[in-house]
């Protein structure tokens, strides 16, 4: 309790510098010392302050997925604990915190709803070919530069409604484009041109920090 | 995995789906059949993925439970979950040129040469696994066959593993992916040589004409 109460009145001065006094970079090295306290020294509060931060997130994003509640708290509990267990896997050069929490907590909805195991054991297969690649940062397919994740949130703010709609319902909903198209009464090759010009939107807000 | 250099690649809204978790299993198997062969895709992958955690770095934010604080507290000491047993199987030779991509080893086996092939039509050979959504079908056409022309209700995805063909689309050879859908109707010519072996994933039936539909009918329930 004690832990978690000093935790608590941290995490309000940690926020506020991350939204109002500090680029997105800092906040991003922020996140990644935290995850490294808990690789290197099994840092409780600092761990906290992860998990009040993405627990909340990672469970609305899995409710969005299934619906049910209790199963969307149960996985973002699961994911939250994969980073206290993991955080000596986690790399901040190649992805932020909040795309790594997403690979994690998609993953074990996943391998939960489908009951096909082999999805996990496919991502991390495909992560670790990407490992063994050149190692020239620029070729490395995980590479991500510092400055993505606000231009990420700008870009997706500004999207087209129809194209904010079918990446929400691809990514919150996970509706294949056939659901997405019977749904909104859309052709297939009409859903799959607008989540395409989305992602090519996307890439190029992603890329232009290189 | 042997590295290739395909030529032909997952569509943007097929990378973006299988980043979200969306694309149906039949159709995920194959794209990560290719995936596993072509590391520009893979980065587009990342990109697709990073897509996500704005997404949920997005969210509203508000304090977690007390109650779910001290039970995530609580289970902090646990030791790690162990591992599940492994789907794929524990060897694989890497150099072995008629190893599958590993991302179907759990659907067909490890090797070319261990499949079990069933007659589907003369010239065509062929294999079905069981997935959860869609039509997961491995397929053995023989050098120099035109294939009937024909149309998809649905998506299809085909990875090509072995040999080639060409359609209207192109030249598709070994690794190559032909990301399809409804607006697309074609007819493949397998290349003279060898067998042209492919993945297909599809989330719908195809729409065949005359005696292929005929032949396909016990496979699809068409």
């Amino acid at each position: 309790m004690m832990d978690s109460d000093r935790s608590t009145t941290k995490v309000a001065p940690f926020e506020a510098a991350r939204s109002l006094h500090k680029p997105p970079d800092a906040a991003r090295h922020e996140w990644a010392a935290l995850v490294e306290a808990v690789a290197c020294r099994q840092d409780r509060d600092c761990f906290l302050r992860i998990y009040d931060h993405f627990s909340p997130r990672v469970r609305r994003y899995l409710l969005g997925l299934g619906g049910n509640a209790g199963l969307a708290e149960e996985l973002a509990q699961e994911a939250l604990l994969r980073v206290w267990q993991r955080a000596g896997q986690y790399d901040a050069e190649r992805s932020s915190l909040s795309t790594w929490l997403f690979r994690i907590a998609r993953n074990l909805y996943i391998d939960r709803v489908r009951k096909e195991p082999v999805w996990s054991q496919t991502q991390e297969y495909l992560e670790e070919m990407d490992l063994d690649g050149p190692a020239d940062a620029g070729e490395r397919p995980g590479t991500e530069s510092l400055s993505e994740e606000a231009n990420i949130h700008r870009a997706i703010a500004q999207l087209p409604a129809v194209q904010a709609r079918l990446i929400r319902m691809s990514y919150f909903e996970a509706k294949s484009h056939q659901a997405i198209a019977s749904e909104l009464a859309m052709p297939l090759g009409t859903v799959k041109s607008h989540l395409r010009r989305a992602f090519l939107t996307l890439q190029n807000e992603l890329r232009c920090e290189r | 995995m042997r590295t290739m250099n395909p030529r032909h690649h997952l569509g943007e809204a097929t990378l973006l789906s299988y980043a979200a978790g969306a694309l149906p299993t039949a159709l995920a198997v194959v794209a990560a059949a290719h995936l596993s062969v072509c590391s520009a895709c893979r980065r587009q992958l990342r990109l697709a993925e990073r897509i996500g955690g704005g997404l949920v770095d997005m969210q509203r934010g508000e304090l977690p439970a007390q109650q779910a604080r001290e039970a995530i507290l609580a289970r902090l000491d646990e030791p790690p979950a162990p591992a599940g047993a492994s789907m794929f199987p524990p060897t694989t030779v890497a150099d072995d040129p008629d190893a599958l991509p590993l991302p179907l080893q759990p659907y067909f086996g490890l090797s070319l040469r261990t499949l079990r092939w069933r007659w589907l039509a003369p010239g065509v050979h062929c294999i079905r696994a069981r997935v959860s959504e869609g039509n997961l079908l491995m397929l053995r056409i023989a050098p120099g066959k035109s294939m009937p022309v024909h149309g998809h209700n649905g998506s299809e995805l085909t990875q090509i593993l072995r040999g080639a063909y060409d359609d209207q689309l192109g030249h598709f050879a070994a690794g190559d992916m032909a990301d399809l859908d409804d607006g697309i109707e074609h007819q493949p010519v397998t290349a003279a040589g060898v067998a042209c072996i492919c993945v297909a994933g599809l989330d719908a039936t195809l729409r065949f004409d005359g005696w292929f539909a005929r032949a396909l009918q016990p496979l699809f329930g068409l």
